[in-house]
């Protein structure tokens, strides 16, 4: 025990340092709800015109985007120390939780958590979902609403394992700024739409490398049965809660290879 | 002028130094074009043409698009972090202009993105998509003449919001919105031909129409000679707007600098 | 009593990419690149025992921190073993660092927004302090460190040397046996530095507290150290007291002269060769004397002589016993 002891004062540190700056995180929360919005507002307009992708109309575009909304709205603040990794190493600030008698990644989880882009990317998400959630035919039971939060759960522990690896990889390279672009804030935004829409290559990465497609659109095929799920195995829909742990734990496994480099180059 | 170039080229040479950012970044722009490209494929669904605007048109349209705003990406942040550490004053006392040498360091940069991402990224695009042919010669070149407007007209708005820093504590939430908006109304997300009418009517008086879609527009020859001058003056027009603004900004925040010492 | 450190002959070498100028180099560093290596540390043994104050110095990119960071277990040597109270650093890294407390003087480990005793309290979660011991500790260290005024307060709003006795209090509220300090006094005032002086010193008798620190400023090596390692170019070069390096450099005098006319000269003679009695009545004889005092050898002087070369040391084996 006393993990939790840990994480609960580094939330409780995350928290007192955004209350000091009160005005200016409000102001910061509104414009990360804002540009997260942008991608929203444009599939809103497309759809305007063109009123289906791929047979999906604009409602079940934003419930499959609400999940991605809801899930990073976790990770952000859970994993925020990862985000800048190599920053945390180049300034040294790696060293500090090797001479400290705790799992590395139990001191960065919740460290330095950021709260706005939680607030942010969380109320977009929740705004999503009700003007959604209601309009696209599911039926809210007791089976679908526990998978929707095992789903939402999945979803969270995937994108952590994704962070995890990504900044595993800040041992191997000085810059891995752009692979992250690419893989993890790329697809994402990518896994905004239905991947049937995608070439062949990018529906592999999307199911199998970054498994986005676990994140949100599998999920929201348990609940909406769109027809385009036909191109992919129907197991997929059913196992999409438990990728998350899988996901998670061969990341925690590649990190714990990864640092042990880093003790044979310092930085 | 020389020494603004060198200050380009050393820009370029800096970007250069990261040998895999340098790599990733072209195998990022590839995807993001393949992406968009299943995208407006997808929305399409099978039409020829929507609005008379053909897919090959669209593709052509967001590939440049992609590549222009690629190029137009600039520190955002570097006055807000001048003006609080207060290295600003120190950059008064070098004998070249501040304001040149930031606009080439952001060129330099620009022209690395386009010559090592955007560029290899475009001729692998070539080879399973096929794009419009630039209309004629002389579009090319006016397009490359807008093309060069359009760059200022972003940098200028950047920069009045950059000024914005000798009054404010962080200038950060209103860069944000303000990408939220080149990102729509510039047509970054979607062509404007698809935007609803009133907006686009909304949208054509404000500078983002001049920057991505007018060199768009002229490449694709939907401007014929005369409307090709008008655009390019709508552009001279905002610059020379936008430019008046900034200086305005920039000269009232330096003398609150001296005054007040920051 | 039994060495609680003991290093032996480690190596530490590094990999660095070279980078030429100009645009073609440029361009030649994307695809191919050539690589030097460094010696950080190169071959160093000592060992410490239970109980004593080490000051350990060397100029800039001696290798001081390189060594701090492999006894904090943060790096592996190339070569060579280390053992501190029984543990290989960085091959147990968890249990072995509850002993130990790690300052890095350069880099703060405290919470920049918030008041020093939030991140106290993280330090009492993640070292598992007992609430008793807790109090104790930190009552005890803002008492002689003097920061109950100021532990309530954000710590960016704190002096640099009011930061640095928090980043010790962090550091040693578990009542580590071992304290590493890397350069604790960097860039700090008189007082400020003699505050966090006292400190180590009280630390070290009351608790027998091993404490091994790197510095720049050799007020700290003579009020705090009993023993000083000196570095360069990762090897080690001296390893002894710091009487002994000043009884053997004491035959440098350095004499001060003001002339009749108001002019100063300093003159420095080795008294083992020319008597002082000889260096006296040259100088009167020579001269138009006004004034004249004689220096013995500062530790300063000593050791920046040693820095640039002026002074070559023994075989650094035969100053070890």
């Amino acid at each position: 025990m006393g993990e939790i002891r840990v994480v609960l004062q580094s939330l409780k540190m995350s928290i007192h340092t955004r209350m000091q700056y009160r005005v200016d995180s409000l102001v910061a929360t509104l414009a990360v709800f804002i540009r997260e919005s942008a991608n929203i507002i444009a599939i809103y307009l497309a759809l305007l015109k063109f009123d289906r992708i791929n047979d999906w109309n604009v409602n079940e575009m934003l419930f499959l985007y609400s999940i991605l909304f809801l899930t990073y709205a976790f990770v952000v603040s859970l994993f925020a120390d990862l985000r800048q990794f190599s920053d945390t190493i180049r300034e040294g600030r790696f060293d500090r939780l090797l001479v400290r008698p705790r799992s590395l990644l139990l001191q960065l989880i919740l460290n330095n958590a950021d709260l706005i882009a939680s607030a942010g990317h969380g109320t977009l998400g929740l705004l999503l979902f009700v003007i959604s959630a209601g309009r696209v035919g599911i039926h809210w039971d007791f089976v679908t609403v526990l998978y929707y939060i095992g789903a939402i759960i999945g979803g969270i522990l995937i994108q952590g394992g994704m962070f995890i690896v990504f900044s595993s990889l800040c041992f191997y390279f000085v810059e891995t700024g752009s692979i992250r672009d690419i893989f993890y804030w790329n697809m994402r935004k990518f896994a905004g739409y239905p991947i049937s829409i995608y070439h062949k290559l990018i529906q592999g990465i999307l199911i199998y490398v970054v498994p986005f497609a676990f994140v949100n659109y599998f999920p929201a095929q348990y609940l909406l049965r769109k027809e385009d799920m036909a191109n992919y195995p129907a197991i997929y829909i059913y196992i999409a809660p438990f990728v998350g742990i899988i996901v998670y734990a061969a990341a925690y496994l590649f990190w714990r290879v990864s640092v042990r480099r880093y003790y044979s180059t310092g930085n | 002028m020389r020494a603004y170039v060198e200050f380009a080229v050393k820009k370029f040479q800096d970007k250069m130094a990261y040998r895999l950012d340098f790599f990733m970044g072209i195998v990022n722009t590839a995807i993001t074009i393949v992406v968009y490209l299943c995208i407006y494929k997808a929305l399409y669904g099978g039409a020829t043409e929507v609005d008379g605007i053909s897919y090959r048109m669209v593709a052509t349209s967001f590939v440049i698009t992609l590549g222009l705003s690629n190029a137009f990406h600039f520190n955002e942040m570097f006055l807000e972090h001048k003006i609080h550490d207060g290295s600003i004053t120190n950059e008064f006392l070098k004998p070249v202009s501040f304001l040149f040498r930031m606009l080439a360091e952001n060129i330099g940069e620009g022209v690395f993105k386009l010559v090592f991402h955007f560029l290899p990224a475009l001729l692998f695009t070539l080879l399973h998509t096929k794009l419009c042919p630039p209309k004629s010669a002389p579009g090319l070149i006016a397009m490359f003449i807008s093309v060069a407007f359009g760059y200022l007209i972003l940098w200028l708005i950047s920069f009045i919001i950059q000024t914005w820093s000798f009054w404010l504590f962080s200038v950060w939430g209103i860069m944000t919105i303000k990408n939220v908006f080149v990102n729509i109304l510039a047509g970054t997300l979607l062509p404007l031909w698809f935007m609803p009418t009133a907006l686009r009517k909304i949208i054509s008086f404000t500078p983002f129409e001049s920057i991505y879609f007018t060199p768009v527009r002229i490449y694709l020859g939907e401007l014929n000679g005369s409307q090709i001058l008008s655009g390019i003056a709508v552009q001279v027009l905002w610059i020379v707007t936008l430019g008046i603004i900034a200086n305005l900004f920039w000269k009232r925040g330096i003398k609150k600098l001296v005054v007040q010492g920051g | 009593m039994e060495n609680i450190i003991a290093v032996g002959d480690i190596k530490k070498y590094y990999r660095i990419a070279k980078r030429g100028k100009g645009m073609i180099a440029s361009l030649k560093y994307l695809f191919n690149r050539s690589y030097e290596i460094k010696k950080a540390v190169d071959a160093v043994s000592f060992s410490i025992k239970r109980g004593e104050i080490v000051g350990f110095i060397g100029p800039n990119g001696a290798g001081k921190s390189t060594t701090i960071k492999i006894l904090s277990g943060i790096l592996y040597p190339d070569a060579g073993d280390v053992k501190i109270k029984g543990y290989i650093p960085y091959k147990q890294r968890k249990q072995y660092v509850k002993h130990i407390g790690v300052v890095f003087g350069q880099k703060t480990q405290l919470n920049w927004d918030l008041p020093l005793i939030e991140s106290f309290e993280l330090m009492k979660f993640i070292y598992r302090i007992p609430q008793e011991k807790y109090e104790k500790n930190l009552s005890l260290f803002s008492k002689l460190l003097e920061m109950e005024d100021f532990i309530n307060q954000p710590v960016r709003q704190l002096s640099l040397g009011q930061r640095m006795r928090g980043d010790i209090v962090a550091a040693l509220l578990h009542s580590p046996e071992i304290v590493f300090l890397d350069e604790p006094t960097i860039g700090l005032d008189v007082v400020a530095k003699e505050k966090i002086r006292e400190f180590i010193r009280y630390i070290n008798e009351k608790e027998q507290t091993t404490i091994l620190f790197t510095t720049h400023d050799m007020q700290d090596i003579e009020k705090v150290c009993d023993r000083l390692i000196i570095i360069d170019k990762g090897k080690k070069i001296y390893d002894g007291s710091i009487d002994q390096i000043k009884n053997k450099y004491a035959n440098s005098k350095t004499i001060e002269i003001l002339l009749e006319n108001d002019e100063k000269e300093t003159q420095t003679f080795d008294i083992s060769v020319t008597p002082m009695n000889t260096v006296m009545e040259n100088l009167f004889a020579q001269k138009n004397i006004k004034d004249i005092s004689i220096c013995e050898p500062e530790i300063d002087g000593i050791i920046r002589d040693i820095y640039e070369g002026r002074l070559v040391l023994d075989d650094p084996a035969a100053e070890a016993d």
